[in-house]
């Protein structure tokens, strides 16, 4: 186990583990944390795994964590690695069970005074709509034909089902759709998996959420993304639910062969890969896809329940209640993309477990309407607390692989959590803060305590710090309907 | 006499549990049981669905995982979950089982799946043990 004296401090906020500190390590570790939140790492094993990660083949530069770090399983969580696309291998463990795992913000024309006297009839409607908790059927069922041009083509799906509109397709990462689906690489119990689960939150840390922008930070950002002040927006935070954890699930089984037949070493059995050029690897990719397609139209089949939770409730009662998609980023991916690696460009698999895309003004990836400031990135906070939009910035490029937190970050066990806390208590607190609750486990909501959790605030204003994205505006919750 | 079957482990996004048993067998009925205590209190579930299961696997951590994630499907599409677990026939390749579960009164954690980290199966004095970390 790393200790802080095995670490050299390059700045304020980044400090390397050398390559040289386990033989089996290819490149160093870097870690982007401040120092109260480097003192923190050390609390569990996310520094182990964050070495083991420093393995893999073809891995470059060096392997990173966000200052959200926490453990996980494989990569730790806050893990990013660049991995060469020609020599090197793709990891089902470098992106995890709930592949695209992501958050989506959509904002309305309100003022948190118009929607005041209708908030607990708000949230009613918004439970109803989107549904949440364990198994659960979502707002679609598809066939099993739909179900693969579904997993072929994403929100493009969604736009020919009149699931989308075509904004809310732009703004979105890769347009919604992650090229090199293959739903041939799928098992049919993945399939079976998803076939009615296609718009629902699930359980576990997903949730929507009914905000209000309290502060602003960078006025030029906020008005292309279209925020201000004192404005409602939701925020939707979910992945693939059954059908990606299946997908992990039946790779991170089929990969362990391929890891013998390639001859790889492995410190973890969790890191199992595989090369990407192998048709081991590129089964993987396609089925990978096909799961990040499917949680790109379940949450913007849950937009379209929470816009019809607007208006059920507030048509006739206000102006406006129409809701316009901001962004959505995926927090677990791996997916092609180019960066400079010792001034050369270089085609790599990023690696993003929970991380978020964050890339600079004027990258082509960038929305056309957003491209001059960059690219909105989503960090929500534990339940009850902050979360924040951010921009991406150039430094994001030179140091992270344009990548960034995705959250707060866990800093105790959902054991210790319970222990402390009583889902009914926590429950009556936020009520007495404001903050409206619909819940489907009180146990649930008390695992997802906010002290349980990193201050987000903290984390945010270190990759602000960093120079990697900057605030652009804070959100505080009204209500949260938890999974 | 010490009649516990398995310990919570501390982890900090998940749950992971530490299993035992004098044999395989033993190992893999108080594995499925630590994890049915991670989905319900299992003293709530009436166990009147009986289902039989058979898997083989490479090795046979890959077949602990197998099993627990055999349960944890066919749990969730019987919406169930196992509480009873008579392991006719289990070596480090293949397994049999008759297992026994009921509808879940109320659930605590919803598990995505069970991991390889820090799964490693080790004959101590006289018994088998290991780490699982569930998905949550």
């Amino acid at each position: 186990m790393a200790s802080k004296n095995d670490f050299q401090r390059i700045d304020e906020y980044t400090w390397e583990l050398p390559k040289d500190y386990r033989g089996d390590m290819r490149v160093p570790v870097r870690l982007f944390v401040d120092e109260e939140l480097f003192d923190a790492a050390f609390g569990d094993r996310s520094i182990e795994q964050l070495v083991n990660t420093a393995t893999l083949p073809g891995i470059v530069k060096y392997a990173m964590a966000l200052p959200d770090m926490h453990q996980g399983y494989g990569f730790p969580i806050g893990g990013v690695a660049g991995i060469d696309a020609s020599s090197g291998v793709i990891s089902p463990g470098g992106v995890g069970y709930d592949i695209n795992c992501g958050v989506r913000l959509l904002a309305s024309n309100l003022d948190w005074e118009e929607i005041e006297p209708f908030v607990d009839e708000l949230m009613d409607a918004l439970y109803q709509s989107c549904p949440s908790g364990l198994g659960g059927d979502g707002r679609v069922r598809v066939n099993k034909r739909e179900l693969d041009n579904l997993l072929s083509d994403g929100a493009s799906w969604a736009l020919k089902q009149g699931l989308a509109r075509q904004k809310d397709v732009e703004h979105t990462e890769e347009h919604g759709r992650l090229h090199g689906a293959d739903p041939s690489k799928v098992s049919q119990r993945a399939k079976e998996r998803g076939l009615s689960q296609v718009g629902s939150l699930g359980s576990g840390n997903h949730f929507l959420e009914l905000d209000v922008v309290r502060a602003v930070y960078e006025p030029e950002a906020a008005d292309a993304f279209g925020l201000r002040e004192g404005q409602i927006v939701v925020q939707i935070h979910c992945g693939s639910r059954g059908f990606g954890h299946q997908v992990c699930d039946d790779y991170v089984k089929k990969l362990q062969s391929a890891v013998q037949k390639y001859d790889i070493r492995l410190p973890n059995r969790q890191l199992v890969c595989a090369p990407i050029d192998s048709p081991e690897g590129q089964a993987y990719y396609g089925a990978m896809a096909c799961a990040v397609n499917y949680a790109f139209v379940n949450r913007q089949v849950l937009a379209m329940g929470a816009r019809e939770a607007f208006e059920r409730v507030l048509a006739g009662n206000v102006r406006d209640f129409d809701l316009r998609q901001i962004y959505d980023v995926a927090h677990n991916i791996a997916k092609f993309e180019d960066h400079q690696v010792n001034g050369h460009s270089a085609r790599l698999c990023i690696h993003r477990k929970g991380a978020t895309r964050c890339f600079p003004p004027g990258h082509e990836a960038v929305p056309a309407d957003y491209r001059q400031v960059g690219q909105p990135v989503l960090v929500p906070g534990s339940m009850g607390t902050a979360s924040y939009v951010l921009v991406g910035r150039q430094r994001a490029m030179e140091l992270t692989f344009g990548s960034s937190c995705h959250g707060a970050g866990r800093t105790m066990s959902r054991t210790a959590a319970r222990k402390k806390v009583w889902g009914h208590d926590l429950r009556d607190a936020l009520e007495q803060e404001g903050i409206a609750v619909r819940a489907s486990s009180m146990k649930g909501l008390a695992e997802e305590a906010p002290l349980a959790y990193k201050d987000v605030s903290h984390v945010v204003e270190t990759v602000h710090g960093l120079g990697i994205a900057h605030k652009v505006a804070r959100l505080e919750p009204l209500g949260v309907i938890k999974g | 006499m010490n009649d516990k079957r398995f310990d919570e482990v501390e982890h900090t996004a998940d749950i992971a549990i530490r299993v035992w048993g004098h044999t395989l067998d033993e190992l893999f009925a108080n594995a499925a049981y630590g994890m049915a205590c991670q989905l319900t209190d299992v003293e709530d579930v009436d166990p009147t669905e009986e289902m039989e299961i058979q898997l083989q696997a490479a090795d046979v951590e890959m077949l602990l995982v197998d099993w627990l994630s055999e349960l944890l499907y066919l749990g969730e599409r019987e919406n169930v979950v196992f509480v009873e677990f008579d392991i006719s026939w289990v070596t480090s390749h293949s397994l049999r089982a008759i297992v026994r579960g009921g509808p879940i009164v109320e659930h605590q954690a919803h598990i995505k799946a069970v991991t390889f980290s820090e799964l490693n199966l080790e004959w101590t004095a006289d018994q088998y043990e290991t780490n699982i970390v569930f998905d949550v």
